[in-house]
């Protein structure tokens, strides 16, 4: 990614993640294999980062902060 | 051998560029009509491999379609039987593309979530509420009327909550007005995640976009965390209409 203000392999991939997996170009019918195995690729992904709040937790303060820190 | 599917492109022409995608298959367009969709082959093992490095792979050739073209990201794994099933999905939806990349056309996505203390808000908004007479309504209640009043002021303290974050959600939109051609808010999804903001940015922007993103970290609203991330493909932009049943 160009010019990203991001701090963190984890986080990068968290952004996409959320990106990549439920956006985009969804094309529904029968035209697309149907992967059973995705589903659980996508949960697998997703309990691995979880969110925003945990890798906030996890990983101290990645993102850019403004005054002063939340507690 | 499948087709994995990367995105749709507002060309027919060949991809010059000789870079790799998922498991190190070939970018090439298949085109239909005057746009296409870039796509690599893939074999059979995909199933039980896949993993994080692939979504990676999968975003970057999305971004680096987009230095090159309008482009339409399709969602992770979208793989196809064959080219023919390729053309019959290009063809079914071929004006929903066109409309999406015209619109899309010169403009990219940014992304801002915004981080806030809401569990202390709240606890504030309580101990407040706390010292303005509920108390003594409570103590001369019946158990019915109390359990009213207590609903009442659980109420009264989100709607407060509500409206601190969106002051400050408001406030930080401001910075992006005149900047973003459209966008995407949603708020408040937690105690903690204020704001997940999408904007879409015409590319001659994006300094200015950017700018204003260095102006908000300056005299946003305090307390609050920021992360921002772009320029991506516009994954939150694409409104697409399911093409109607053709009959045969």
């Amino acid at each position: 990614m160009n010019n990203v203000m991001l701090k963190s392999k984890d986080v990068t991939l968290l952004e996409i993640l959320d990106r990549v997996l439920e956006k985009g170009v969804v094309i529904s019918g029968d035209v697309v294999i149907s992967v059973a195995d995705v589903d659980l690729v996508y949960l697998g992904l997703k309990v691995l980062l979880s969110s925003v709040e945990t890798m906030e937790r996890l990983r101290g303060a990645p993102f850019a902060g403004a005054g002063e820190e939340p507690t | 051998m499948k087709i994995y599917a990367y995105g749709v492109i507002d060309s027919n022409c060949r991809i010059e560029d000789s870079s790799k995608g998922i498991e190190g298959g070939r970018i090439y367009n298949i085109p239909y009509r005057d746009i296409g969709i870039a796509v690599s082959d893939l074999d059979g093992r995909y199933q039980k491999n896949i993993n994080p490095d692939h979504v990676l792979e999968h975003e970057r050739v999305a971004e680096k379609l987009m230095e090159s073209f309008a482009v339409l990201p399709m969602r992770f794994f979208t793989i196809f039987k064959d080219k023919e099933e390729i053309l019959s999905m290009m063809s079914e939806y071929y004006d929903s593309f066109n409309e999406n990349l015209n619109r899309l056309r010169g403009k990219l996505e940014f992304g801002l979530k915004v981080i806030w203390s809401g569990d202390v808000i709240k606890k504030r908004i309580a101990e407040n509420n706390a010292g303005k007479g509920q108390s003594k309504l409570l103590s001369n209640g019946s158990p019915a009327r109390n359990y009213i009043m207590e609903k009442f002021e659980k109420y009264k303290m989100n709607r407060q909550f509500e409206k601190e974050g969106h002051r400050d959600i408001s406030a930080i939109d401001e910075f992006f007005s005149g900047f973003a051609v459209e966008k995407k808010l949603d708020t408040l999804k937690s105690d903690k995640l204020l704001l997940t903001a999408s904007y879409l940015v015409e590319k001659a922007k994006q300094d200015d976009f950017k700018q204003a993103f260095e102006r908000l970290k300056k005299s946003g609203p305090d307390g609050l965390k920021y992360l921002f991330s772009g320029p991506w493909p516009p994954y939150n932009f694409i409104n697409l209409t399911k093409p109607e049943f053709k009959k045969a």
